[in-house]
């Protein structure tokens, strides 16, 4: 038999990362009848359906550098990135309990190539949202490449991070789940994503800075339009800190649970 | 060789009881075969889990000297979702049989005997279609020991055979420990034997004095 059998711990995992991939991707594309669809047919509606609503309103709210479309297809990808890492996150371990009988396993193995995966279609469904836009005559090719897909990058590591520690709270208490959902709705409306955080009072803004999200966003959008004009107090380090935070009290828990992890 | 050393075991939480195992200790020597005995509840899962190092006893040691297969069971080791084809390459990326996947399909596809079942979800398998699949997926690899919790007592007369005949053709090579309540197939498969009771482990350098022990603790 050929099998390699002293395989060195680095080997054993990228073996793992490279089956949990392809297993996940195939699940994750196939699940159900609109498969793939669904992920571009998602944000497009929503686009639709949020653009349509403040056309109602008739609100025509100036945003100061940038058209409000553009504005709001940036805001709102680089918040559906951070979201999905973390609500897909959530459901890694137990979705995956059955694999853990391999001693190879391990519960993080799940998280991050699930967080991986949403990394990489929230990718293809921007390039395709931007495509669309260029070809529907919006100004949204960004203004610093490098910029973009660095905070791109960042706002990615954030929800993974914070996804690594909720993916461990909400198999122990399934409760998460619940609590994270109730939170995401108002962590959409006061993260800038759809409401400009320039023109809520500023007397909040100390308070929605606290919020590390917001700091993602509205860099990104930094990055895409060269004249935007956000507010005072967006520091990409303060997003770098809950990041790294998060991160190493996830690994902590990881180890901590482990074996509540990927018990029955 | 396996070298268990004052394991104690049990489980925390709000329905944790009393302990399953208090002060385990015993040691696998190598290339024997031991047969699991004792009655519903007693810890034997608990403990091929922890052989496995897929929990870990809340005191004491367990020593794997050798490669230890993952508990080949019902339950275990299966994505419903995948076909049968999906869940043993996983196995055999996990495992790293990337190169040799080829090889490996084929000889679980021969196993188990599954026919075109091969292709369809795992959750449209019978149980013993499962078993089959479980066993000739964990048998293309080489494990010092595998670990078979209940894995063939869903099986009919020709998998018990060719299960038997497989770990036979092994025999001096690897071993198996089993945990099953057919005495007959752990006659045919183990020599040596371990009786679980009341929290204690009790080896048995003979097979058959450990069914008798059993039997005679159930009142048979």
């Amino acid at each position: 038999m050929t099998i390699e059998v002293n395989r060195s711990s680095w080997q054993v995992t990228l073996d793992v990362w490279r089956a949990m991939f392809l297993r996940e991707i195939v699940s994750r594309i196939s699940a159900d009848r609109l498969g793939w669809v669904w992920l571009l047919i998602e944000p497009v509606l929503h686009i639709v359906l949020f653009v349509a609503i403040r056309q109602l309103m008739g609100r025509v709210r100036f945003i100061p550098g940038a058209e409000f479309v553009p504005w709001f297809v940036v805001g709102m990808m680089g918040f559906f990135l951070f979201r999905q890492a973390i609500t897909r996150s959530m459901g890694a371990i137990n979705g995956n309990k059955a694999l853990f009988a391999y001693r190879q396993v391990q519960p993080l193995d799940a998280v991050l190539v699930r967080c991986f995966i949403e990394g990489l279609l929230k990718t293809l469904v921007l390039l395709l949202i931007v495509g669309g836009a260029t070809v529907l005559e919006y100004h949204i090719l960004p203004h610093d490449l490098l910029g973009v897909i660095l905070i791109w990058g960042f706002i990615w590591l954030l929800g993974t991070s914070i996804g690594i520690v909720l993916s461990v709270l909400n198999t122990v208490m399934p409760e998460t789940e619940k609590v994270v959902g109730l939170i995401m709705l108002p962590l959409y409306f006061l993260s800038g994503v759809m409401v400009p955080i320039q023109f809520l009072p500023h007397a909040l803004h100390p308070y929605l800075l606290l919020n590390p999200i917001t700091h993602g966003i509205e860099s990104l959008r930094h990055q895409f339009f060269e004249h935007y004009q956000t507010i005072a107090g967006i520091d990409l380090m303060y997003m770098g800190q809950w990041t790294l935070c998060c991160f190493f009290l996830g690994l902590l828990l990881h180890l901590r649970y482990r074996i509540r992890l990927i018990a029955k | 060789m396996i070298e268990v050393a004052n394991i104690y075991k049990r489980y925390h939480g709000l329905h944790g009881g009393d302990w399953v195992l208090k002060d385990v200790s015993f040691s696998i020597p190598p290339a024997t075969s031991v047969g699991v005995l004792g009655r519903n509840g007693a810890g034997k899962s608990t403990l091929l889990r922890m052989l496995a190092g897929m929990d870990s006893p809340d005191k004491g040691t367990i020593q794997r000297n050798c490669r230890v297969s993952w508990p080949i069971g019902l339950g275990g080791g299966f994505q419903s979702n995948m076909t049968g084809r999906q869940n043993v390459k996983f196995v055999a990326r996990v495992n790293g049989g990337e190169s040799d996947m080829e090889r490996i399909i084929a000889f679980v596809q021969d196993f188990a005997e599954i026919g075109r079942a091969f292709d369809q979800p795992l959750a449209t398998y019978s149980s013993g279609m499962k078993s089959r699949l479980a066993f000739g997926l964990s048998l293309a690899f080489e494990f010092d020991v595998y670990l078979s919790d209940e894995a063939t007592s869903v099986g009919d007369a020709a998998f018990r055979d060719k299960a038997t005949e497989a770990f036979r053709s092994r025999m001096g090579k690897s071993s198996i420990v089993m945990v099953s309540h057919s005495t007959g197939i752990l006659q045919d498969l183990c020599q040596a034997g371990l009786w679980l009771h009341q929290g204690k482990a009790y080896w048995f350098d003979a097979l058959d004095d450990a069914i008798t022990a059993y039997h005679k603790s159930i009142g048979k």
